[in-house]
């Protein structure tokens, strides 16, 4: 039992958290503490207590209690083998940034930069112009009209945002008499309620979480929908915009520039090297693992752009899209494909995907993204 | 920093092994895992959330670690919208205002009628000041249902298991002299912040095995017969295998068990299952798809 002993020891319970962190069970310096604190405090000899008690320090959800089992394990049987654990489990998608074509979604976002200086297109003008534009398809839009159709975009997306937040003022008009301030106020007066004080419920910001398909496959609409993001940023306050295809980066702090051609360029600088193909089922795990916590909470809308074209796994990403349901307030799935008319969505990603979904919508022109303000 | 609860001499806890066999004595059959927490709550004084399914005995389990350490059990049942002002404390509104209108005649400056009426005497309390307030020893306080009440409340949770104590505006800061042993519970209807989580022990609490939930049974009905608790538990833990829209838990067992009881049943037959069906099943829907499952095959 010496042995055991020695293998209990406060360094290996130290690198027990750390290598338990590594292996998916997030835990920080206070858990490690606390996992100290409990192994002073039982019978070092009984193995199974032992286990348990850490479990009950380290996990803390269904899923990470049954990965503790798993992670405890490994390590245990390993530091008995070895000096140290060094079979740490394979992570293969972490951060892997793969060496290959630069999407072509990207490179057109900065080729459009360039059409920036050109005259403005003469093919609209007026208000029935602004009608058809809004309604013709984003992946048809005549190179011409393509300026025209961004300025009506960003005006009317700016409209819409502040039409969501006025009416969630509106909203919370409806009040309750508070009265602790009532008689606080009306000491003076003897303790007649003349004064009332009112209370209503603080309004609950809506968060957006953005999560953008750049994929081959959505080439001819991920132009428009990254300016569509832009805009969103720009008029919502609490908004986390991330681009994938077959990994995932955050564009939040790139949308927060002032002009949108620097904001485009940062873009396809940072997506610079990425595989062309979609796999939302990956990204959606990433994604989940490393800011899931941080950023959905129950006043979360969590927006997905994609048409849906997967080669990854149909059961990860309904997983991983249960998972985010499980935390965020709803799922909207905007899908630019829905607006053809002979488009059904049977493919194997998407149908994994529409049982977790709240709201599936059509994005492929700019009246079909407008009706987001009746989905937020 | 707080202190860890206090326990009294003649109830202090030797090991797991112990506090397993107290609790049964209590008619509490627990297994080695959960006893290993409780066990670190009393040792270690850290709120321990216990998550799982209804019905597995989530509740029981402050009530009996109450009995066990001979203090009182504190609850506080969480709903949406529950308020600070239901949840910690009030001042008792009508009273105050009496007192105002009583004392009009009386010579006093504003701040000393602030002050009457602002005192301990117009304060109700609420359970999380209760918990705080103990005189003699630290009580369990139960948090039920976490999950239903919203994020803000969770955040003033945070603040209040780190620092047990609690500030009232008109009268200062209330510190604990007992910390309480803290258990929360969640039906997980919805994530909790993982700044809670990371506070509190974790327990997942599920289905029990045959023997363990045949133990419970026998401890909950010390008359029934062992076939009929048998074939009670056999035929609840096949339901739980449907895919019923409620899963009947422990409670549902014992319901089930106790109602063939007092229907003079001594086997549970097709019959008997039939009559007392809404013990197991809790809507039409799951009615029908224990039926269509065969109860005949089920209790085999």
């Amino acid at each position: 039992m010496a042995q055991a002993q020695h293998n209990r020891s406060a360094a290996s319970v130290t690198e027990f958290c750390r290598f338990a962190r590594e292996n998916g069970l997030p835990n920080g310096v206070q858990q490690t503490l606390v996992a100290l604190e409990v192994a002073k405090a039982i019978e070092l000899s009984d193995q199974q207590v032992f286990a348990l008690a850490l479990r009950a320090v380290l996990a803390s959800s269904k899923e990470e209690w049954d990965l503790f089992n798993q992670i405890f394990e490994l390590f245990w049987s390993a530091s008995q083998n070895t000096s140290g654990p060094d079979t740490k489990e394979e992570k293969p998608r972490f951060n892997s940034h793969r060496p290959g074509a630069s999407p072509q979604a990207l490179m057109a976002l900065s080729a459009s930069d360039s059409s920036e200086a050109e005259p403005e297109g003469k093919a609209v003008s007026g208000a029935s112009a602004q009608q058809r534009l809004q309604k013709v398809d984003l992946a048809d839009v005549p190179h011409d009209d393509l300026r025209a159709l961004e300025q009506i975009s960003m005006c009317l997306f700016r409209k819409m945002s502040q039409r969501l937040s006025r009416r969630r003022k509106l909203r919370n008009l409806a009040e309750q008499i508070d009265v602790r301030r009532t008689i606080r106020r009306n000491i003076p007066r003897g303790g007649n309620p003349i004064v009332l004080a009112f209370r209503g419920r603080k309004p609950q910001k809506q968060k957006l979480v953005i999560f953008l398909d750049i994929s081959g496959s959505m080439n001819s609409y991920s132009l428009f929908l990254t300016r569509f993001a832009y805009a969103l940023q720009k008029y919502f306050k609490r908004v986390n915009t991330f681009l994938f295809s077959t990994n995932v980066v955050e564009i939040t702090d790139l949308l927060r520039t002032r002009n949108l051609p620097d904001a485009l360029r940062g873009l396809s600088q940072r997506a610079a090297g990425w595989a062309g193909g979609t796999k939302i089922g990956d990204s959606l795990r990433d994604f989940n693992r490393q800011q899931g916590r941080r950023l959905l909470s129950n006043n979360t809308a969590f927006i997905i752009l994609s048409d849906g074209w997967d080669i990854g796994e149909p059961e990860m990403l309904a997983a991983e899209l249960r998972d985010i349901r499980r935390r965020a307030r709803k799922i909207i799935w905007l899908n630019p494909l829905l607006g053809l008319e002979e488009y059904a969505p049977v493919t194997r990603g998407m149908s994994a995907a529409l049982p977790h979904v709240d709201v599936f919508a059509p994005a492929h022109n700019l009246e079909s993204l407008l009706a987001l303000e009746r989905y937020l | 920093m707080p202190t860890s609860p206090t326990i009294p001499e003649d109830k202090q806890i030797n090991g797991v092994d112990d506090l397993i066999l107290r609790f049964e004595q209590l008619g509490y059959v627990t297994d080695r895992a959960l006893a290993t927490a409780i066990y670190l709550v009393v040792k270690l004084g850290k709120p321990l959330l216990i998550e799982g399914h209804a019905g597995l005995g989530k509740t029981e389990v402050p009530k009996v670690l109450a009995a066990m350490l001979g203090t009182r059990l504190i609850r506080l049942q969480c709903y949406e919208g529950l308020d600070v002002n239901s949840a910690v404390y009030e001042w008792n509104y009508q009273k105050q205002l009496l007192a105002i209108k009583i004392e009009e005649k009386i010579e006093q400056t504003v701040e000393e009628k602030e002050k009457h009426i602002f005192s301990k005497e117009f304060l109700l309390e609420r359970p999380l000041l209760q918990s705080i307030l103990a005189e003699d020893a630290s009580p369990v306080l139960l948090i039920d249902e976490i999950d239903r009440a919203d994020e803000a409340f969770e955040a003033f949770l945070l603040e209040l298991l780190s620092d047990f104590q609690i500030t009232v505006p008109e009268m200062g800061t209330i510190k604990a002299k007992h910390v309480p042993y803290v258990i929360l519970t969640s039906n997980r209807t919805r994530e909790l912040s993982d700044a809670l989580k990371r506070r509190c022990l974790y327990h997942w609490i599920d289905y029990p095995s045959y023997e363990k939930e045949m133990k419970i049974v026998r401890a909950r009905l010390p008359g029934i017969e062992e076939q009929l608790g048998g074939q009670v538990v056999r035929f609840v833990q096949a339901a739980r295998q449907l895919d019923l829209a409620k899963p009947p838990g422990v409670t549902e067992t014992l319901d089930c068990a106790q109602s063939a009881m007092t229907l003079g049943k001594h086997r549970l037959d097709v019959q008997a299952v039939e009559e007392t069906i809404g013990c197991v099943a809790k809507s039409m829907e799951d009615g029908a798809k224990l039926r269509a499952a065969g109860i005949e095959k089920m209790l085999s």
